[in-house]
């Protein structure tokens, strides 16, 4: 009972206050014109406060309608960024497929012509007439549909120098058959179009006709790409068998080749590396 | 009661009389109505001493000022105010009891402080009405400090006056 006499007490207080203060702002500014423009500075501050107050709040409840405005503009916005991607692929592919740029996969295929190559050295060499303004860079694969002729070593602006398989220090990755033993496969160093594939296990079976496929082991060349047949073949030391190859591609008489080239290689490269250095 | 209400008035006229004819420096606004209004009889409820203090303050505005509202618009916070400076000061058994403050009842230093706090706060919306916006801060803290400090001087001897009359009807 006393609170509630406290509070009107208070009230009272508070209200008559207000109206002396009011009366006497009033008095003042009739009064004086200096009074009046700061009485006026004042009171037009003070409105402008509450009116900014006001106005956060207003704005504060005003969120929910203005996130759900954004949420909607946000999906136009990526609905429209997914079809300018899809059109952006779509262009590109066709920009491509105009350069005979092909892509599958992480593989980049595009076609060249071979305008010089050696085939009686112990170290051959092919000259393919794309260059560095053509896209074409070192490690790039060289294939045929017959097989694998060899990797870029290097660049011009227009050429490129590519190691041919028929160099004695050039080994490749294979398989027999689809899912058979992995070993690398090397130039005989003799014919045309002879392969020696080392490192098999003994416990592989396998017999004479059964291809030998690229193993997908390199970061060069894609896998499954047909190479040859297996010929005779032979134990060494005990432990492995060395198998003669027959290969499809008659390296004597190359005229056009695919270039492969792997566009996670850097990836692969760079991941290898830091396994190497741990 | 009759003497409390004749001296009140008299001092008003005092007030008015330094308004009018007592300018010794652009830096001191001498005002007893501070005084007046603290030291005010507590049986006198919040609202009633605030209508006084409007009062006191526009005839002072009226007849010597003539800037309207100036002293009112000052001197009604110092009414409202006036019980709960009395409550801290003098403690709420004097007002719960309605006793009032006096010289000889608390000694000099509480009743200085309680009408120091009413000058102040009389003299801080007083410069500020008084175009304290358009004026140097330095001018204004200068004639705040002035005038306070004149202001307690002459309004302490006051206070021992008026509540002498607190005294004798205590």
């Amino acid at each position: 009972m006393a609170g509630k006499r406290n509070i009107y007490r208070t009230g009272i207080n508070v209200a008559i206050f207000i109206f002396l203060e009011v009366a006497a702002l009033g008095l003042l500014r009739r009064s004086s014109e200096g009074q009046s423009f700061f009485i006026n500075q004042m009171s037009h501050s003070f409105a402008a406060k509450v009116w900014g107050w006001s106005q956060n709040v207003g704005d504060y409840f005003a969120l929910k309608g203005i996130n759900n405005d954004l949420a909607t503009d946000n999906f136009l916005l990526q609905t429209a960024i997914a079809k300018m991607d899809a059109d952006a692929d779509s262009i590109r592919a066709a920009n491509a497929a105009k350069d005979g740029i092909v892509v599958a996969g992480r593989y980049l295929f595009s076609h060249a012509s071979v305008i010089k190559y050696s085939q009686n050295k112990h170290h051959n060499y092919l000259i393919i007439g794309k260059g560095a303004k053509d896209g074409v860079t070192a490690h790039t694969g060289v294939i045929s549909s017959k097989g694998v002729i060899g990797i870029i070593d290097t660049v011009s602006t227009n050429y490129a120098y590519a190691r041919s398989f028929m160099s004695s220090n050039f080994n490749l990755s294979t398989r027999i058959g689809h899912e058979g033993a992995v070993g690398p496969m090397a130039w005989d160093g003799k014919s045309m179009n002879g392969a020696i594939l080392r490192e098999i296990s003994l416990q592989h079976k396998f017999k004479q006709g059964d291809t030998v496929y690229t193993s997908g082991h390199s970061s060069i060349f894609p896998p499954d790409i047909p190479l040859g047949t297996i010929g005779e073949s032979r134990i060494i030391n005990g432990s492995t068998y060395e198998i003669d190859v027959h290969l499809f591609q008659d390296y004597s008489a190359i005229r056009y080749v695919t270039l492969v080239s792997n566009m996670d290689r850097q990836e692969i490269v760079s991941l290898e590396k830091k396994g190497d250095e741990q | 009661m009759r003497n409390r209400a004749l001296t009140f008035l008299i001092l008003v006229a005092c007030q008015v009389l330094i308004c009018n004819y007592l300018h010794l420096s652009m830096y001191l606004s001498l005002s007893i109505l501070p005084v007046l209004i603290i030291c005010l009889p507590t049986k006198i409820t919040t609202p009633v001493a605030m209508i006084i203090a409007f009062a006191a303050g526009f005839v002072v505005d009226y007849t010597a000022e003539g800037v309207l509202g100036l002293n009112s618009l000052a001197l009604v916070p110092v009414a409202l105010l006036r019980r709960s400076v009395c409550d801290a000061i003098f403690g709420e058994e004097l007002v719960a009891r309605k006793e009032d403050f006096s010289v000889a009842k608390f000694g000099w230093p509480k009743v200085a402080f309680a009408v120091s706090i009413a000058q102040a706060l009389f003299l801080l919306i007083y410069i500020w009405a008084d175009g304290g916006q358009a004026r140097p801060f330095g001018f204004n803290l200068l004639r705040g400090f002035v005038s306070f400090a004149v202001g307690i001087i002459i309004s302490v001897p006051i206070a021992d006056k008026l509540t002498k009359y607190h005294g004798q009807s205590a």
